[in-house]
């Protein structure tokens, strides 16, 4: 399927500066996770490295468990918006992939986000999956936007694109 | 007690008709509940690839699908329905991989082969052990839905995953009946959303208190003590305790573990399979992941990668609540 420790995979909308970075080091391939509710990641991340002509493959938020397991994961890197001596605050989602990547010894990298976000979204967002109706309008739903990753789940916290080629 | 357990649709998800198999099309819950008419092996097989009914409605498929093919057999010799059987399930091992498909048609040929051994009317026979065989699972699924109820506690807040075929929202109906006040959070499980479609649904249905949450909202509800215990349920088992689970149940059972949140799992033991590592996981078309409702996510060319299950090692869970179908 894959070889052992050959994905990066990239959560959140990063700074675009990223992918010329990732670029820089002749990464081929990367995995986005899609990032519901609004799909961000999958437009604009998916965007950003055909762009650069690195070769994206999307997975669903749920299936990072999955590349953990088989031990195919190399690298880890999360979009931040705010960090500290005691950790960051990234898009929703990010708080698996940190707890995956310490289970499974692999570094979680911090990368500088390239939009602002809510920190909570409306029930509705997920009453629509890409603008398709997925549930009736009546589902209550619970729409968290940001996770707090604490510095245990972290291996490094850039600052941006000065920093990152160290 | 077990005469007052309110049943949902998803419990027991195709029943058989005047020689027809109805079968519940799980892909239109919660728009519509509506069955298809599975008429012999061959719609069978395309129930199960398309996915339109899953987890144990695959099961009560097959089953069925032995009955159909006997019942369109009057007449033939022993030699030759033995032999229609066997294609049959040659045909539902084949449909798809992660399920023990071919557990349950051994089951099935082992009963054949007695027959035919003995001299026995094959149809007859397998038809009388199939019909017992559904009864007592019938039977010691609504026994493990009391025990599920038994689980959770007053002021619980469960955290599931895809759907358990019925057995979760039945539980919740004897909580409520209890006086339990309990709180369900349900995922939406990409990419066909079952957890948003089929989950909520039916636990609304029973009167339960739930909310969906995206699929990657389970660290942030864990790491906030939102959750008191995770149920999900099991598609295959291993002698050695791992199971194989609809895709991201592994994440769950991973962060359960770091945040100390008390992990079930409803499980039919099999020892078959020695470990996780032996099941065979199934990866779909990519393009069910990249599209939705006929609209794609993606421009450009971005390629798609979709696992069906996860497996979760035996060591992530608190408590298997099995029921023993073999």
């Amino acid at each position: 399927m894959f070889a052992n420790k050959t994905i990066i995979l990239v959560q959140g909308v990063v700074h675009d500066s990223l992918w010329d970075i990732l670029k820089e080091k002749q990464t081929q391939d990367i995995f986005i996770l899609e990032g519901r509710p609004y799909l961000y990641p999958a437009k604009h991340s998916t965007r950003e490295a055909i762009r650069r002509k690195i070769t994206p493959t999307l997975i669903a938020d749920n299936m990072a468990g999955f590349l953990f397991y088989k031990n195919f994961v190399k690298e880890v890197w999360l979009a931040y918006h705010l960090a500290d001596k005691t950790g960051a605050l990234c898009d929703i989602g990010a708080l698996i992939l940190g707890v995956l990547g310490k289970r499974h010894r692999i570094p979680v990298y911090l990368y500088p986000s390239g939009q602002k976000t809510k920190f909570l979204g409306r029930g509705k967002d997920l009453h629509t999956f890409n603008g398709v109706p997925a549930v009736p309008g009546n589902v209550r739903a619970y729409v968290p936007l940001v996770d707090r990753v604490p510095m245990t789940y972290i291996t490094r916290i850039h600052s941006g694109r000065k920093s990152c080629g160290t | 007690m077990k005469k007052d357990i309110k049943e949902s649709p998803l419990f027991w998800p195709a029943k058989m008709k005047r020689n027809v198999l109805l079968v519940l099309d799980e892909t239109l819950i919660p728009a519509q509940v509506k069955y298809i008419k599975v008429t012999d092996m061959h719609s069978a097989v395309e129930v199960i690839r398309q996915m339109k009914t899953r987890a144990f409605g695959q099961l009560l498929v097959v089953l069925n699908t032995f009955l159909l093919e006997i019942n369109k057999s009057p007449g033939l010799s022993g030699k030759h329905l033995l032999h229609r059987l066997e294609k049959t399930a040659l045909a539902l091992n084949r449909s798809r991989p992660t399920f023990p498909f071919a557990e349950v048609t051994g089951i099935v040929l082992r009963w054949a082969k007695q027959a035919f051994a003995e001299d026995a009317d094959i149809g007859i026979f397998v038809r009388k052990n199939i019909m017992g065989y559904l009864a007592g699972i019938r039977a010691k699924r609504l026994e493990r839905i009391t025990k599920i109820a038994q689980v959770i506690r007053d002021g619980d807040t469960i955290l599931t995953h895809c759907n358990v075929s019925g057995e979760l929202a039945m539980a919740a109906d004897i909580c409520r009946r209890q006086k339990k006040r309990i709180y369900f959070f349900a995922t939406e499980t990409r990419p066909y959303l079952q957890g948003a479609k089929l989950t909520y649904w039916e636990l609304k249905r029973m009167g339960a208190d739930v909310t969906l949450v995206a699929d990657n909202a389970v660290g942030s509800l864990m790491s906030d003590g939102l959750i008191d215990k995770i149920i999900v349920g099991s598609d295959r088992s291993c002698a050695n305790g791992d199971f194989a689970n609809k895709i991201g149940t592994y994440q769950i059972a991973v962060l359960a573990k770091e945040f100390r949140v008390p992990f079930y799992v409803l499980t039919q033991p099999s020892d078959k399979v020695k470990s996780g590592k032996d099941i065979p996981i199934e990866i779909r078309d990519s393009k069910e992941l990249l599209t939705f409702g006929g609209k794609r996510i993606v421009r450009g060319r971005v390629k798609g990668f979709y696992p069906g299950f996860d497996v979760v090692p035996a060591k992530f869970i608190t408590k298997q609540i099995a029921i023993d179908v073999r």
